[in-house]
């Protein structure tokens, strides 16, 4: 039908005398030069830039230190963790499901592959495989907070995040686990070229995500369900489903990125999750507003994570003080949002801020 | 109410030679407009025109580009002054859903009243009576998002002229009537009136141009930023009016010779939901059956209902000889029914996504290759042909959907929908808020995919619009088929006539509408 639809309408007097008596401008596709223009632009990838700059900053201030390979090496994969759980963010987040419990997530696949592996005396792959089954679950819960009792999902994850750490204390006795069998710390700490392989990982999971996201019909209807619950919902899109798929990916890669760092470290620490939250949401929105104008993608998580990354580690080889790393996550959060913000709606921003103005000036419009 | 202008009466808000400038676009163009006290002006013409151009400048949200005069009030009054006695009512009301009407009622107020104090029955009373004024029956006390489109109209209506202290102001109403029904539009107008004759200067934006001519003194018609025609409603009538928007007569909608006599094709069986109450009805392959009644007869509700868009307490809907799935969207969809909702902001087409990914959400499988990948390139290559069928202007697959003209988002979610090639077409308010050019269109496609034998059911408040398509009319009441017009007995008169009859129970609800309004 759509063949004939399209005859009738294209041999209808209407629409072939429109375009000559519409008075627009035929419209054209962009230049070249305007394209590259735009993706070289420095609101496209203001993150590159950002390296640019304290790459050359730091290579000034800490030379000697800043500019060895090994602090690189050190870099890529003492980064690959946080960076993992940043981007098992992204779906998340794309699907608009703010998860605040991924912190958590992370400190339970640590001290339950720890403690498989410590009490329950179960060989790796049953570790893994359990921490990764736990993930899961908290992902189907958080759906299920989500979706089926309609808590929003700050508040639900929020609540969730609490729930884990209790969890997580008394699986653990709040006692690190400590004397994890070689093979299972190898999986941290193992090197291939140089790196080891919580790179690789990351470099798989990554991949995948970015593929299922950008390249299929689920990860548009991923962002479709983000962008508009109602709209999507309208439009055929199984809405609560690709909630799950997102909630359950997001919980179970931070299991993983959990393991990795308890394997990292030979140790089940049970203190370490919350202290991914931030670093993880942070490259994820500072992520979002690189290269798709304002979109969550996998790749500009990846970079962000990155420069945040390395500029933590140049401000920590030039000696500056402990909270520093703190501050320059809070601060790289804060601006990345606004960065969106501004991204998303300049004109009307502007226009509010206009408002602002004329109001504080006594002469407010009545609308 | 269409006296000549009036030379005499002092001019309340003059523009002198506006231009807007927006990169790589001349919104407004050496516009010039004058409204003088107790004259009602309408301003039409497309979308795109520049008209929500004019508003926002007139509402101070936008600069114009230098040169230009804009007075307000009288001579030599500062236009930050003047501003005060402007009140817009913006397109999308600018009332805040979760607020009740009393509550909205009360943000415009100035800050310095108390209103803390006098919270309670006596401002709920005050509002429930403006709202009355208005024409409008309902509880002002809960959150205005759980209103129809109509109620909230008429809140924005009814704060805008709240605590009007003086008569001569202007009241700028920017498509106030895009979810009215006929009988509401006629309430709204009267009050319109009323204050036009105590001294304001009105602007009315509208589409619709049987309001144009039935409300304003005079006529302002915009095309491509500047203004074509600038004279009193006496000297025009419907077509010179339509001439005048679309540069060009409008042939009248070709509606062409539909057999009507298509195999059955879908059987709805006492279907019900909150308004809609055990309703029945079929319709043939290559039909076109409207749907009419008042608001709040069901006639809002049903396409959803038969979609699954809103939950059905019960009855069947049979496609062919399947029953589909209810409140299973999916199961709808894959038995060949398409909905369009009624408003394009509110579930109609995802926003912020592209032209390509909102004409592809509903149906991917046929851009799938090995893997899942989906095929990007025949995905833009399929956009670019339906962006050529539809004409969209600007024919561009990447831009995002919120950055389209009202008629041509439109068009691309129609054209959504025709891309499925559904065997059943559901159309909510198909053309509300859509320019005279884009509806001619949208009536094109309506009919393009009735003659390819999909059974088209086109639920509207626009009389006009059923009247031009329509095999025949259905007209609900209180959740009931209440009778049914066939091809050769439709006429707008008859049909307005038969929506608002006063006959039995109904006449009592109408009455009490009829009452509040005094």
């Amino acid at each position: 039908m759509t063949s004939s639809v399209e005859e009738i309408i294209m041999t209808s007097a209407l629409s072939a005398e429109e375009p000559a008596d519409s008075g627009f401008a035929p419209w054209q596709p962009p230049t070249m030069s305007a394209q590259l223009r735009r993706m070289l632009s420095f609101q496209n990838i203001s993150a590159l830039y950002l390296f640019v700059l304290l790459f050359v900053a730091f290579s000034l201030w800490v030379p000697s230190t800043f500019l060895s390979s090994g602090v690189w090496r050190a870099l890529l994969s003492g980064q690959a963790v946080t960076c993992l759980v940043a981007v098992g963010l992204v779906p998340s987040l794309a699907a608009g499901v703010f998860d605040l419990a991924v912190g958590s997530e992370v400190g339970l696949g640590a001290i339950l592959a720890a403690w498989a592996l410590a009490s329950a005396h179960a060989n790796v792959p049953v570790a893994v495989a359990t921490a990764l089954l736990a993930g899961a679950v908290v992902g189907v819960c958080n759906w299920f907070l989500i979706v089926g009792l309609r808590i929003q999902s700050f508040i639900a994850t929020l609540g969730v995040s609490s729930v884990l750490l209790a969890m997580i204390s008394w699986v653990s006795d709040g006692q690190q686990i400590v004397n994890l069998p070689h093979s299972f710390a190898s999986l941290g700490t193992g090197q291939f070229l140089g790196l080891q392989w919580p790179v690789y990982v990351l470099a798989g999971v990554a991949l995948a995500i970015w593929y299922v996201l950008e390249c299929t019909p689920t990860g548009r209807r991923v962002y479709a369900t983000g962008a508009d619950l109602d709209a999507a919902r309208l439009a055929g899109v199984r809405t609560s489903r690709i909630i799950l798929l997102c909630t359950v990916v997001c919980a179970v890669v931070a299991a993983l990125a959990g393991l990795l760092e308890s394997a990292q470290l030979a140790t089940g620490d049970p203190t370490i999750g919350p202290g991914y939250a931030l670093p993880a949401i942070s490259a994820a929105l500072f992520g979002s507003t690189q290269f798709r104008n304002g979109r969550m993608n996998v790749w500009g998580t990846v970079v962000a994570s990155y420069v945040l990354a390395t500029g933590v580690k140049g401000l920590q080889l030039a000696g500056l003080p402990l909270w520093i790393p703190d501050l320059f996550n809070g601060v790289a959060l804060l601006v990345a949002v606004a960065m969106a913000r501004y991204q998303n709606s300049p004109s009307s921003r502007l226009a509010g801020i206009g408002r602002l103005f004329a109001r504080t000036r006594g002469s407010g419009v009545n609308d | 109410m269409s006296q000549a202008p009036r030379p005499q009466r002092p001019v309340l808000l003059r523009v002198r030679h506006l231009s807007k400038s927006f990169p790589g676009l001349k919104a407004l163009d050496d516009v010039n407009l004058e409204v003088r006290s107790g004259e009602i002006v309408a301003v039409v013409g497309h979308n795109g025109s520049g008209k929500s151009t004019l508003t926002k400048i007139l509402a101070g949200l936008y600069e114009p580009d230098p040169g230009a005069l804009i007075q307000i009030g009288g001579p030599g009054e500062p236009v930050a002054q003047g501003r005060r006695r402007l009140h817009v009512i913006h397109q999308d009301l600018g009332i805040i859903d979760v607020l009740s009407a009393v509550e909205n009622m009360g943000l415009c107020k100035s800050p310095l009243r108390p209103t803390w104090f006098a919270r309670g029955t006596t401002e709920r009373d005050r509002a429930a009576q403006l709202i009355g004024r208005f024409g409008g029956v309902f509880d002002p006390t809960v959150p205005v998002g759980t209103l129809s489109a109509a109620e909230r109209a008429i809140i924005a209506i009814a704060r805008a002229m709240d605590g009007w202290d003086r008569g001569d102001n202007i009241l700028v109403l920017d498509e106030p009537t895009t979810a009215f029904h006929g009988d509401e539009v006629e309430v709204l107008f009267r009050s319109v009136r009323k204050v036009a004759e105590a001294g304001a200067g009105v602007v009315l934006i509208s589409h619709r141009l049987d309001e144009v001519l039935g409300l304003s003194d005079r006529v302002v018609a915009l095309r491509d930023g500047r203004v074509v025609a600038d004279q009193s409603v006496d000297t025009l009538d419907y077509d010179a009016l339509v001439g005048l928007i679309a540069g060009r007569s409008l042939e009248a909608v070709e509606r062409g010779s539909v057999s009507g006599a298509g195999a059955p094709i879908m059987n709805i069986e006492g279907v019900a939901g909150q308004r809609v109450r055990n309703l029945s009805m079929r319709l043939r392959a290559g039909e076109i059956v409207g749907v009419s009644g008042v608001l709040g007869s069901g006639r809002e509700e049903l396409a959803s209902l038969i979609f699954g868009a809103r939950r059905r307490t019960k009855g069947r809907v049979l496609i062919g000889d399947a029953e589909v799935t209810p409140n299973d969207i999916r199961a709808a969809i894959a038995n060949g029914l398409a909905f369009l909702p009624p408003d394009r902001r509110r579930g109609g087409g995802v926003m912020d996504l592209s032209v390509r990914e909102n004409l592809t959400l509903p149906m991917m499988s046929p851009l799938r290759r090995r893997l899942g990948r989906l095929d990007r390139r025949a995905e833009r290559a399929e956009t670019e042909r339906w962006a050529a069928t539809v004409a969209l202007r600007p024919p561009d697959p990447e831009r995002p959907l919120k950055l389209l003209s009202g008629g041509n988002q439109q068009k691309v979610l129609l054209a959504r929908w025709l891309r499925t090639k559904p065997r059943v077409l559901l159309l909510d308010e198909p053309t509300q808020g859509v320019d005279v050019g884009a509806k001619a269109a949208i009536y094109e496609l309506i009919i393009a995919a009735a003659r390819q034998g999909a059974g088209v059911l086109v639920c509207s408040s626009d009389a006009e619009e059923l009247v031009a398509l329509c095999d025949r009319v259905l007209v609900l009441d209180q959740g009931e088929v209440r009778s049914e017009l066939s091809r050769e007995s439709l006429t707008q008169a008859g049909l307005a006539g038969e929506v608002v009859g006063f006959d039995g129970s109904s006449s009592a609800c109408v009455d009490v509408r009829m009452e509040a309004a005094q």
